[in-house]
């Protein structure tokens, strides 16, 4: 009789362990939405421009810091949006990273979306500029359901990508 | 606030004692050793998860496949070493919360205990890292979102700069390195922080009970066996991080935090976390503070028998060379620090003996909050009706258990103590002896888990005169009554059971009589 118990109890704790071990079931989007995930990493342009200094003023600096050019460091932060067809899907103005934000400004937003065909326009601006955008792009494409759809901005081509 | 939280524990924790106290032996309940089933646990993924490596291929093609393989084509030993491992994982997370909460409610973590409290935190910061890396590991649906969640908490943290969780988002940013990483943690690294962190966490308690009774380890195994044989553990869908699954089976001991970063954000859920870990890091000198002197050792009276740091749960008694010049080899030395004022070293001091008549009674080591003197002053001052029909009993009850209140209703004279070990067994002898009851009967924590760790074991020990200071042989055991022994006071109000031990004594048909 006690082993009856005993075994009932094990039964139990083995019942919820192995339960909550997958149930319930985690919901992770609605059964027609796709995700767009924005994942841009970009360096704004610098404050101001390089300025080579002339003779007399590296003159009054001392010997061991006597580089011609003077760089201030300090960049634009990144001005970013995501549309799908008129619907605002991401706006931000992403600040530059770094203790003397030198660094690159990084965008990482997942937004679920209803799955279908859209124009995606993306604008962003890097030179403080606030009343246009340096580069924009529209793409015109079918989101499925379930769709992991990645937008980054590659270096190289001076485009976004759409992945 | 907190003691309401505490007593609602306590009561919870004491109906479920009496539930498990029906069908597994007094000695043997689950819940009496819920830090030793957590270990026992830790031993069960430790093995299983050797297994599991000797087949698992750390790269991001291979993961998934070669778990697979040992969910599907090697079930009879792979995939029951895998369903042994997940289950003993997520059934450890059960017995450490019922740990956390039993130490909890049950105040053992203040004051002079803080130690273990506090040790125990990293344990967890330890436990879920391991859980959640090891989730990562399969390279299923399941690992791909806690990768990319995961990553996005990390990515909060100021100290990384970049975006890790760019990398989940595309199969081409994913390398191998990432990868390696986690196999690392997951396989090497946190188990050895955990390892050394266990031993730290036990290091102050003397004898800590660090694997629990023979036939609940092996229920316990037996239990996970069959649930691995029913439902064996497998992955989900392989990761495929261009499409999202609509729901994913998920495992909650694990990952109870992940859903908050997606509903609220890593930065609120990073603070909820902190918020939580500091209030348990400062729990023990939180308000209010109750501070009981250490014990004290009497040196004129101490002849270095070393029985009370034998004895003492706390490792807080040393035993040094003698410093007064007296012929004894060694004297005991209370560390204060260490000490948590139970009394247990007292129960076991030869010199503490009420029938001293000669000098005071001042024994070598004494407790202030209630001293021997004043414990024998108790008895003696205890008058119970002399009734030659009805046995006089006398109720000795550790301080605060519900049952002494019950008793006392029911008019049955209790006197209190510290901790049920604080009661040396001449104290028994002498109540007997000296015709001031005619039975002694000893109520303790439930079921003899003793929140001084040692109290009813050393008591039960020294009255089966097993262990020093025995009772005096001239005793009649039958005289004396652990009620916690029995465990029938899981159905029956105390009171009754006094009558019954009450009965028996007339009738002197209780076995186990040693005259
Ligand atoms: C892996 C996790 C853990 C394991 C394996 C573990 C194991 C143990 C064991 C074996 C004991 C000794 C029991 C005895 O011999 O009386 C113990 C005591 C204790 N543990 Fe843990 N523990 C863990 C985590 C924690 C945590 C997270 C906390 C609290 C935040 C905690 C608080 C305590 C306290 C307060 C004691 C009691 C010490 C006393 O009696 O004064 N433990 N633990
Ligand atoms: S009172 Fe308890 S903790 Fe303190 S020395 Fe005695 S046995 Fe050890
Ligand atoms: S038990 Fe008593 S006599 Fe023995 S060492 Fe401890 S204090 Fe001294």
């Amino acid at each position: 009789m006690r082993y009856v118990g005993q075994a009932l109890c094990f039964a139990v704790f083995m019942l919820v362990v192995v339960w909550f071990s997958i149930r319930p079931e985690h919901r992770l989007r609605g059964a027609d939405e796709a995700i767009v995930s924005v994942s841009i990493s970009h360096a704004g342009k610098r404050l101001a421009e390089c300025r080579t200094l002339s003779q007399d003023e590296l003159n009054e600096l001392p010997p061991n810091m006597r580089i011609p050019d003077d760089c201030p460091r300090e960049r634009h932060a990144v001005r970013l949006e995501v549309f799908a067809d008129d619907i605002l899907l991401y706006r931000d103005a992403l600040p530059p990273s770094g203790l003397w934000s030198d660094g690159k400004s990084i965008a990482y937003q997942r937004i679920r979306t209803a799955a279908g065909s859209y124009a995606i326009r993306v604008n962003m601006s890097d030179s403080g500029n606030d009343e246009s955008f340096d580069y924009s792009e529209t793409r015109s494409l079918t989101l499925h359901p379930g769709q992991n759809l990645v937008i980054d901005f590659d270096e190289r081509s001076n485009g976004f990508t759409f992945n | 606030m907190l003691s309401v939280l505490q007593k609602t524990g306590r009561a919870g924790f004491s109906v479920l004692q009496h539930v498990l106290g029906r069908v597994f032996p007094v000695a043997g309940n689950p819940l009496n050793h819920l830090g030793a089933l957590t270990i026992f646990f830790c031993w069960i993924v430790l093995v299983s998860g050797i297994w599991l490596f000797m087949f698992f291929r750390t790269s991001v093609s291979g993961a998934f496949e070669s778990v697979e393989y040992l969910t599907h084509e090697q079930w009879y030993l792979g995939g029951i070493m895998r369903s042994l491992h997940r289950y003993a994982s997520d059934a450890l997370i059960i017995t450490l919360l019922l740990h956390i909460l039993k130490e909890f409610s049950f105040d053992n973590y203040r004051a002079k205990r803080w130690f273990s409290w506090v040790s125990g935190i990293p344990l967890v910061w330890i436990i879920f890292p391991l859980g959640i890396t090891g989730y990562w590991l399969v390279w299923d649906e399941l690992a791909q979102y806690v990768a990319l969640t995961s990553a996005e908490l990390l990515d909060r943290i100021p100290i990384f700069t970049g975006s890790m969780a760019a990398n989940f988002l595309t199969d081409t940013g994913l390398s191998d390195r990432f990868f390696t990483l986690m196999a690392f943690l997951h396989l090497v690294g946190l188990p050895i922080f955990l390892v050394f962190g266990i031993w730290l966490h036990l290091f102050r308690l003397s004898r800590p009970s660090i694997n629990p009774p023979r036939r609940l380890m092996a229920g316990c195994l037996l239990a996970m066996l069959v649930a691995a044989a029913i439902f064996p553990a497998h992955s989900q869908g392989k990761a495929d991080l261009a499409f999202m699954p609509e729901t994913i089976q998920f495992d909650w001991f694990y990952l109870h935090a992940f859903p908050l970063v997606e509903r609220f954000s890593p930065g609120l859920t990073w603070l909820l976390l902190v918020i939580i870990t500091a209030l348990l890091v400062v729990a023990p000198w939180l308000p209010p503070m109750r501070r009981a002197l250490p014990a004290k050792v009497d040196l004129d009276n101490c002849n270095g028998c070393q029985r009370c740091a034998d004895d003492c749960p706390y490792s807080a008694i040393e035993m040094r060379p003698r410093s007064d010049g007296k012929s004894y080899a060694r004297e005991a030395v209370v560390d204060p620090d260490l000490c948590v004022s139970c009394g247990i070293c007292v129960g076991a001091c030869p010199t503490a003996s009420p029938f001293r008549t000669r000098s005071e009674l001042i024994p070598g080591i004494d407790l202030p909050a209630l001293s021997a003197a004043e414990l024998r002053e108790s008895i003696v001052n205890t008058r119970l009706a002399d009734d030659s029909a009805n046995p006089r009993i006398l109720v000795f009850s550790c301080k605060g258990n519900p049952v002494a209140g019950r008793l006392r209703q029911a008019g049955e004279a209790v006197v209190e103590v510290v901790c049920m070990g604080q009661i040396p067994p001449s104290y028994f002898d002498f109540a007997l002896s000296r015709g001031i009851a005619d039975g002694i009967a000893l109520t303790a924590c439930t079921d003899g888990d003793c929140r001084f760790r040692f109290g009813t074991d050393w008591t039960e020990q020294r009255i089966a005169r097993t262990r020093d200071p025995h009772l005096r042989k001239r005793v009649d055991g039958s005289h004396i009554e652990m009620l916690w022994q029995s465990n029938r006071i899981a159905r029956q109000n105390p009171a009754t059971l006094i009558e019954r031990f009450r009965r028996s004594i007339v009738s002197g048909s209780k076995p186990g009589d040693v005259t």
